[in-house]
């Protein structure tokens, strides 16, 4: 199959100006001759939605910003083919039925021409059936979205910020290859993202030929004295922490207190707010062997994620202003736009909804953003599965050499 | 690496210690509930939400306008206090306290719930989870094999302390008798000329108080979000263990929750930890529904 | 308001609710799906708290096993759907039937408390039974067949979920005037007085509990009818108090109350989508209001009024 690549964001400034040019000439397929829904001579419609309220606000709204953010610039140098991008944006509450009724509103009443949005893997599932019988090409915004792209599905593509079943095996392969670790302490979560995560993180500890000891915490737990207690009776090299921040900080200081001084490797899942996190385990000795996952190229004040950050702090002057913002996550939202335009860009001046679904399941581009390229192919709808890995002392994060792809394919 | 026998033995002085802890900040809330319920009759399903505001004015205070403990948490617990007595001026004695009406409170402290969950997250800081800076250090201390921090040790004699302080007041004070009188039995407690409705005001005002200070003790230890609210749970199954009308139940049943949670937790599974509090409602409930202390259940319907 | 006048609207209103897959959109179906399961579950409800007087706070639990039973052996075992929600329901008002048994001694707050405990716990299994119900990841329904019909879209369902609906309606209103709905009105007044006239009540007890229950679990089979998926995150307290909010502001004890409630709030959940930031706060401002001024709720309300006027 044909890997269709663009060139990151020089790739993409190109392709606007030939693109624009050519809209100056009349070869699009006119008024009244469109078959989807969604799509004029000169607006195309696109459906954005995230958790806007509630406990997994801080998820959606900051890369739901982000996205708006990219379709605005793109709007600003001429839009696609001519097109400028008319946005609709829902809340999905982060539930399942919330999230259908978003989608079918943006579908039906809405009519848009395709939907980017979803940052709750196990809601974004629920529409899956309502996405494929309406044949529209659905990118999530940050979900990992593991329950929706395997099996992989034609119209459906996630995973840009990373999924879940990337975030193990790398976790397990870094501390292998980084401490030659023998024996892994894990704790996950009791939830779906836990259960994908660890998938891989067996598989790729069975590979290596490495032990696991896995604990699996309610995100809502109170005391992690019974699983810490029971990980330090499995005496383990190193300890991987898969869980949100909130829990990640509570058995971070129970490490500490309980004499803890092996490497702990904490995923992008639980660093929302590393600041914070220092605040809440209450002291830097407790970050004295500490390393945290992430999924963009860069250590966040990095050079490479210079671009991303200007652009936040120019289009929003008041939120950046605010404390912790822009938050973490921001930047996926980027690159789940960019997949999006990148698709609409190279499905020519006459898209339909099947052609940049065609396009999408061959993708593969350089986003600038995030630590791999956004890919997809055969039997692959999951499109980051790169991360890095940098060492924080409380302070400082410092880059540790290598990117961590997941070897993890799936197999139908 | 340790034997069998010893590593169950580290478990349960472990289990125990950690146990008593968290449990009595449990027993903090279970009195909160408990005192709301003796004397209105429904069960305030604001209270994790009153905990959660608690936390965060504190918060607010002593992290953003930068005020020192000794200030902020006395304040904290003033404002609350009023909060929570006006909440009951304005809303629940208009609707009134009878149990026919008690669907209506329920509805109502629910809305109160969301009213305040909103707010807090409105404000941007209750998403990612935050924490006081810390009072005692890092300092642990060793009990047998059990290890417990400053921090630890302090939260349980300051929760203790808070309990027998307001034992003292609720048994000896003339307010808290009459509190008392209104909870056993309102009409004789009007006969004798005590004002129900102030009095009821103040309890909510306590009640709000309770929850504040449980809130601020625990806070480093499970840390705040807008959601933290949750926990509330624990002190309903702790009022429930105790005796949901006795006080020293349930503080017992708060130190009996903690203890269970964590003892599940290690020898059970983990993955038990979360539902242990719905099975020990159901079955003390089920089998000695007045808890370890409540005497005979006292009808109230005629 | 005359008795022709009342034609007139009841008239009106089925006219519009048969014509709704013609004038709305997809969308506008799913949610008039949604609202008719909303109503039969407040009409459940009512019978267990409203009508009888029992605070049982376990619904959405029972709600899920009709969701799940109907996705399981259509999905798994190939069971004609009908069949397999028949199932679901029966298997709702069994389990409905023991909670009844074991709490039916138990008042007010610690019978609240109990199943909400229950409630909790069946979320806990539906979360946890990883083989059973497929836990955190949730559950795939498979689109229904209906009297030959594939149901594939809301469409498709809406004539059926609206038949049901009225179908159990129409029980709900005879039940009320039957015998038993006598005895649960006298069990809800006062159980001593009721004991006094010959109501059996732990019968009439038992009996609200696993009728409600039934009523949750035929609108599982009635989600199922039009939901491709179904997470264990949908069915906790929160959508149980949700049903208990509904007839409430509705009108305990009443049906129209409750039919009305499930439909106000139902609408007022999905507007309030639109006003992400301060959703809650609104939201909770109009439990209190409600409280503090229309104790009696909708129903009440009007009734009021009906009294005023005539």
């Amino acid at each position: 199959m044909l890997r269709m690549k663009a060139f990151g964001l020089p790739g993409l400034i190109a392709g606007l100006a030939l693109s624009t040019a050519a809209a100056a000439f009349p070869i699009k397929a006119g008024q009244g001759t469109y078959q989807d829904p969604g799509i004029t001579d000169d607006k195309i419609k696109i459906g954005l939605f995230a958790p806007l309220s509630g406990p997994a606000r801080a998820y959606g709204e900051d890369p739901l910003n982000a996205a708006r953010m990219w379709y605005e610039m793109i709007n600003e140098m001429g839009g696609i083919w001519g097109r400028k991008i008319e946005l609709v944006i829902e809340d999905d509450r982060c539930a399942a039925n919330d999230l259908v009724a978003a989608v079918k509103k943006l579908v039906e009443q809405d009519q848009v021409f395709m939907l980017n949005g979803g940052s709750c893997s196990a809601a974004a599932v629920a529409a899956q059936e309502y996405v494929l019988r309406s044949k529209i090409p659905y990118v999530m915004l940050n979900a990992s979205g593991d329950g929706a792209l395997y099996p992989p599905t034609d119209y459906i593509f996630g995973g840009i910020s990373i999924s879940q079943r990337a975030v193990g095996g790398i976790a397990v392969d870094f501390v292998v290859k980084h401490f030659k670790a023998k024996k892994i302490g894990y704790i996950n979560h009791d939830d779906a993202y836990g259960a994908w995560n660890l998938e891989t993180a067996q598989y790729m500890a069975k590979e290596h030929g490495v032990s696991l000891s896995v604990e699996s915490i309610n995100p809502n737990i109170t005391d992690v004295t019974a699983p810490m207690l029971k990980i330090r009776a499995a005496n383990p090299d190193v300890l991987v922490l898969t869980t949100y921040a909130r829990p990640a900080a509570l058995i971070l200081k129970r490490a500490h207190e309980l004499g803890f001084k092996g490497p702990i490797v904490l995923t992008v899942t639980g660093t929302a707010n590393l600041k914070q996190l220092v605040e809440n385990v209450g002291t830097k000795d407790a970050f004295a062997n500490f390393y945290v996952q992430d999924v963009i190229n860069d250590s966040p004040d990095g050079p490479k994620q210079r671009w991303i950050i200007d652009m936040y702090k120019k289009r929003y002057p008041d939120l950046a202003a605010k404390p912790d913002h822009p938050t973490p996550y921001m930047p996926y939202g980027v690159a789940a736009a960019q997949t999006v335009t990148h698709a609409l860009m190279l499905a020519g001046p006459n898209p339909t909804r099947e052609s940049v679904a065609r396009i999408l399941r061959t993708l593969t581009f350089e986003s600038g953003v995030m630590a791999g390229l956004i890919s997809f192919g055969e039997n692959d709808r999951a499109g980051q599965e790169s991360s890095i890995f940098l060492k924080f002392d409380g302070e400082k994060q410092v880059l540790q050499p290598g990117v961590y792809t997941s070897r993890w394919t799936y197999k139908p | 690496m340790m034997g069998d026998w010893q590593v169950y033995w580290l478990f349960l002085q472990q289990g125990i210690a950690s146990g008593l802890v968290t449990g009595s900040i449990y027993a903090l809330l279970a009195i909160a509930i408990v005192i709301i319920f003796k004397t209105t009759d429904a069960p305030n399903f604001a209270a994790g939400e009153i905990f959660m505001a608690g936390a965060y004015i504190a918060l607010y205070l002593v992290i953003f306008s930068q005020i020192a403990y000794v200030i902020a948490v006395p304040v904290t617990l003033g404002v609350t206090f009023i909060l929570s007595a006006l909440f009951y001026r304005v809303v629940l004695r208009r609707i009134g306290v009878s149990p026919a009406v008690a669907v209506n409170v329920v509805i109502a402290t629910l809305g109160l719930s969301f009213v305040l969950k909103g707010i807090v997250r409105n404000t941007g800081f209750g998403d990612v989870p935050r924490s006081f800076p810390a009072v005692f250090g890092a300092d642990t201390i060793q009990i047998g094999d059990a290890v417990l921090t400053m921090q630890d040790v302090a939260v349980f004699a300051l929760a203790l302390l808070a309990m027998v302080i307001f034992f003292v007041f609720f048994n000896y004070t003339r307010t808290g008798r009459a509190m008392r009188a209104v909870g056993m039995n309102p009409r004789a407690a009007a006969l004798v000329g005590i004002d129900l409705h102030r009095t009821r005001m103040l309890i909510w005002g306590l009640s709000g108080l309770l929850s504040a200070l449980a809130a601020i003790l625990i806070a480093p230890k499970i840390l705040m979000t807008a959601d933290m609210g949750i926990v509330v749970i624990l002190g309903f199954a702790a009022a429930i263990v105790g005796g949901f009308t006795s006080l020293p139940g349930a503080v017992v049943g708060g130190l009996i929750i903690g203890i269970v949670e964590n003892l599940v937790g290690l020898f059970v599974s983990t993955r038990a930890i979360v539902v242990a509090p719905f099975i020990v409602i159901m079955l003390v409930l089920a089998v000695r529904p007045q808890g370890l202390f409540g005497g005979p259940t006292v009808i109230k319907k005629v | 308001m005359t008795r022709a006048s009342y034609i007139v609207v009841a008239v009106l209103a089925g006219g519009l609710l048969v014509l709704l897959p013609l004038l709305g959109s997809g969308y506008i179906v799913y949610l008039a799906n949604l609202m008719l399961v909303y109503i039969v579950l407040a009409l459940g409800l009512n019978i267990l708290i409203g009508e009888t007087g029992q605070f049982g706070l376990a619904h959405v639990a029972f709600y899920g096993i009709g969701i799940y039973t109907t996705a399981i052996l259509t999905g798994r075992f190939d069971v004609p759907f009908l069949v397999a929600a028949a199932a679901g329901v029966l298997l709702a008002g069994s389990i409905g039937l023991l909670l009844g048994y074991v709490s039916f001694r138990m008042r007010d707050i610690y019978l609240a408390l109990s199943t909400f405990a229950f409630g909790e716990a069946m979320q806990w299994v539906y979360r946890s039974w990883d083989a059973v119900t497929n836990g955190p990841n949730g559950m795939r329904i498979k689109p229904a067949e209906l009297f030959g019909a594939r149901i594939a879209t809301d469409h498709d369902a809406y004539p059926f979920i609206l038949t049901a609906t009225i179908i159990i309606i129409a029980a709900t209103v005879w039940l009320r005037g039957s015998r038993l709905g006598r005895a649960f009105r006298a069990v809800r007044e006062s159980e001593p007085a009721a004991l006094a006239m010959g109501v059996d009540v732990r019968r009439a007890k038992v009996i609200a509990f696993a009728l409600s229950a039934a009523y949750a679990g035929a609108a599982g089979g009635m989600f199922a009818t039009f939901s491709s998926f179904i997470h264990p995150d949908s069915l906790g307290f929160t959508e149980t108090i949700l049903v208990v909010t509904m007839i409430v502001v509705g009108g305990l004890g009443s049906i129209s109350g409750a039919i009305v409630g499930a439909l106000v709030l139902g609408a007022v959940q999905e507007l309030l989508r639109q006003a992400p930031s301060y959703q809650e706060i609104i939201y909770g401002v109009i439990l209190i209001l409600f409280m503090m001024y229309l104790p009696k709720g909708l129903a009440g309300a009007v009734g009021n009024l009906a009294r005023r006027a005539g």
